[in-house]
């Protein structure tokens, strides 16, 4: 996969915006900082901190720590302590969503190609795929990791929220200017852009695309979306949404088109936002019963 | 791994995982490598016993999560320990332990056995592996040996990580087996000294048992508190005497002594105890610690235990850590100062002070200073002070003395640890 390493600095009043594409989303880093130069510096870490991410868990780069960790083929695979930390934090969300969030789960797309078909799988295809699903079939003792052979992961649930905080803590180390990180809707900041103002955030209803439907203010802490309306599939009349339960193999029946959660920390926001998306047609009371700000489209 | 759908509140549990990926450092792992720790350890009690002590200690950390300790301690006593008699009117005369030479204890003099000393020496080591993500095994044996006693044990303690590991449950046990072969050889209980050596003393060797089980509970509370509750429960078996402890014999009116015998202790002993303790991590990184700790056995024996610390960062390379504590034991059933001449003898009886009603407090610091990222020296000072309560009625002369005297000792430690 080619990956597109320009970055664009473009002043809006008061405010240095830094544009870069990372991990198939439009990235932007707003910047309250005067001088031109540091703007330039802090988009450079951002966009270097974005791609060395987008590189380290890549699942398409053979030489990826995710590429080994697939093709260890049942051999165990020794990681490093920042893939560690997210294999940690991955297993604990799998208990924590009672098995739903599973990073194993991606195999399953084999099954359900949203994008290319309009039909419904065969169950024998799912039920072929199972065996190779399921964090507890796995053993994680740190740094090494088995998978049995056939077993994939990959991080594409946790990847892209853990990258905006990471992000932001990296730039929050070299300027205490207000910043407001954004990749592709996943979106944290550490202050206003001054005592009295705050950040406005539109956010995208699952009807009406590209479009600020509601605006939102944020002041401190992140925002985190899951969801993606053009992913659907109709098959003898039902609307199969895109999320998939692991443990059945089949889409989560009445899920939202949408969720987005606001929280502390991106990656909090974004993990809520994918859980209550698994509880279907809970997912609000769900969401209710963790006491966040959200904004669930059906 | 038991797997439950998310029901009620986990927003808080996810803090703390989403804390713990964005930190980094919030992974309590160790680092891998080897630890040393050394300390010698100075105890002096005043007028009585001193000891030292140095120990040293290895850990070896590995990459995967495995951690091996070795520890290496030896201690020697030297100085004065009470044999139990009480104070009396007139001086007294003892036979030593051995059988060998007498000593002597003046009127109004606390007597003091003086040939109290020994050299020990003890090595442990304790593995401890992961069995799977969330449960550790912890394997140990231990080994001490002095003049006329040795010790061997071992133990093992299962952890199970729950809840995000913010659960933590242990079951452990723990076997020893102590032989001693007093110089001597073993006194009968309750015999009296005047007797022909050969009736005061039955074999050379004796042996107990000591089995341990432990239940614990280790909580994350919150990002900064930790709380621990365990329950252990002791069981001793076989030669529970201290084969060198007297009791005095004194008159039913006046008081005055008029032999001896040997102590005698039950051969069982059942102990339970209940700790429960608390950690608690300010935000600027200073730590409190308080503990409470209630035993009580079959003995009669009741004790409360209060231990505070307070982990003060005085900079980044120098800290300070006050530590007070607190104990407060009731006395063994059959505990005595003395007992009545010509009167039956009780089954079992001690006048060892340990096994008395007393109070206990310690008071002092301890002072860290890190050299640099791999080292740092710590020196530990701390005064203990210990108050007896007389048990029943002194008779005659005793109420001219007091049955239990203070006892003061202070502690010097000074460390050294190191990493590589």
């Amino acid at each position: 996969m080619a990956i597109d390493r320009q970055t664009q600095l473009v002043s809006q009043g008061d405010c240095w915006v830094g544009r870069f594409s990372a991990m198939a989303s439009d990235c932007e880093v707003l910047m309250h900082v005067n001088d031109e130069s540091l703007a330039g510096k802090l988009l450079n870490v951002a966009a270097t901190e974005a791609w060395r991410i987008e590189q380290k868990y890549s699942r398409y780069r053979e030489d990826s720590i995710v590429s080994r960790i697939n093709s260890a083929d049942g051999e165990s695979t020794e990681v490093d302590a920042e893939t560690a930390q997210l294999l940690d934090f991955a297993f604990q969300c799998y208990e924590l969503s009672g098995g739903l969030f599973d990073i194993s789960s991606g195999i399953l797309k084999q099954a359900w190609p949203f994008s290319s078909s309009s039909t419904q799988p065969s169950h024998a295809l799912i039920e072929s795929l199972l065996p190779l699903i399921g964090l507890e079939k796995t053993q994680w003792l740190a740094p090494y990791l088995t998978l049995p052979a056939g077993m994939q992961i990959d991080f594409g649930g946790i990847g892209k929220e853990y990258a905006v905080d990471r992000t932001l803590g990296l730039l929050s180390g070299l300027s205490d200017a207000p910043i407001l990180v954004n990749f592709g809707g996943d979106i944290v900041c550490n202050k206003g852009p001054s005592s009295d103002s705050p950040w406005r955030i539109g956010i995208e209803d699952a009807e009406i695309q590209d479009e600020a439907q509601q605006l939102l203010e944020l002041t401190s802490g992140a925002l985190a979306t899951s969801g993606n309306t053009k992913r659907y599939l109709i098959s003898n009349g039902i609307r199969y949404g895109h999320v998939l339960n692991p443990i059945t193999g089949w889409p989560i029946e009445a899920a939202p088109l949408s969720i987005t959660v606001a929280e502390g920390n991106c990656t909090r926001a974004g993990m809520l936002a994918t859980f209550a998306m698994l509880q279907g047609e809970n997912a609000e009371s769900f969401l209710d019963q963790q006491e966040v700000k959200y904004w669930v489209a059906r | 791994m038991q797997l439950k759908q998310p029901k009620g509140k986990i927003n808080n549990l996810l803090a703390v995982a989403a804390c713990s990926l964005l930190n980094q450092t919030g992974s309590a792992q160790e680092v891998p490598g080897w630890y040393i720790d050394s300390a010698v350890l100075g105890y002096s009690e005043k007028d009585r016993v001193d000891a030292i002590e140095p120990v040293v200690s290895a850990t070896r950390v590995f990459e995967d999560g495995r951690k091996l300790n070795l520890t290496f301690v030896a201690d020697s006593l030297t100085g004065a320990s009470p044999n139990g008699a009480t104070i009396s009117n007139a001086p007294q005369t003892f036979t030593r332990p051995s059988g060998l030479g007498i000593y002597t204890t003046e009127a109004g003099d606390l007597p003091l056995d003086d040939t109290f000393k020994d050299s020990r020496t003890a090595l442990s080591a304790q593995y401890d592996f992961p069995l799977n993500r969330l449960t550790r095994l912890s394997t140990g044996l231990s080994y001490s040996d002095e003049y006329d006693y040795t010790s061997v044990g071992f133990n093992a303690t299962l952890a199970r990580d729950f809840n995000l590991k913010n659960t933590t449950l242990s079951v452990g046990f723990a076997f020893a087996n102590d032989t001693m072969d007093p110089e001597g050889g073993i006194p009968v209980p309750l015999a009296s000294t005047a007797l022909p050596w050969n009736q005061q003393r039955q074999g050379d060797e004796e042996d107990k048992t000591v089995l341990d089980f432990l239940v614990g509970v280790t909580q994350v509370i919150n990002r900064q508190t930790l709380m621990q509750f365990n329950y252990s429960y002791s069981q001793q078996d076989g030669y529970l005497t201290e084969p060198f402890k007297l009791l005095s014999l004194v008159d039913g009116t006046t008081g005055e002594t008029s032999g001896y015998v040997y102590d005698s202790r039950p051969d069982t002993r059942e102990k339970h105890s209940l700790y429960w303790k608390t950690k608690y991590s300010r935000d600027n990184g200073d730590i409190i610690d308080v503990s409470y700790r209630y035993l009580w056995d079959d003995w009669d024996i009741a004790s409360h235990t209060i231990d505070g610390r307070y982990r003060w960062n005085v900079s980044d390379k120098f800290y300070v850590e006050p530590h007070i504590r607190y104990y407060n034991q009731q006395e063994a059933g059959f505990f005595a100062h003395s007992l009545v001449a010509g009167q039956a003898l009780p089954i079992d009886a001690s006048a060892d002070y340990r096994l008395g009603a007393f109070n206990g407090v310690t008071i002092g610091s301890k002072f860290g200073y890190r050299l640099n990222d791999r080292s740092e020296i710590n020196v530990r000072v701390e005064a203990y002070e210990q108050q007896g309560d007389t048990v029943g009625n002194p008779i005659g002369v005793q109420n001219n003395y007091d049955m239990f005297p203070d006892l003061e000792a202070t502690i010097i430690q000074i460390g050294y640890s190191y990493r590589f």
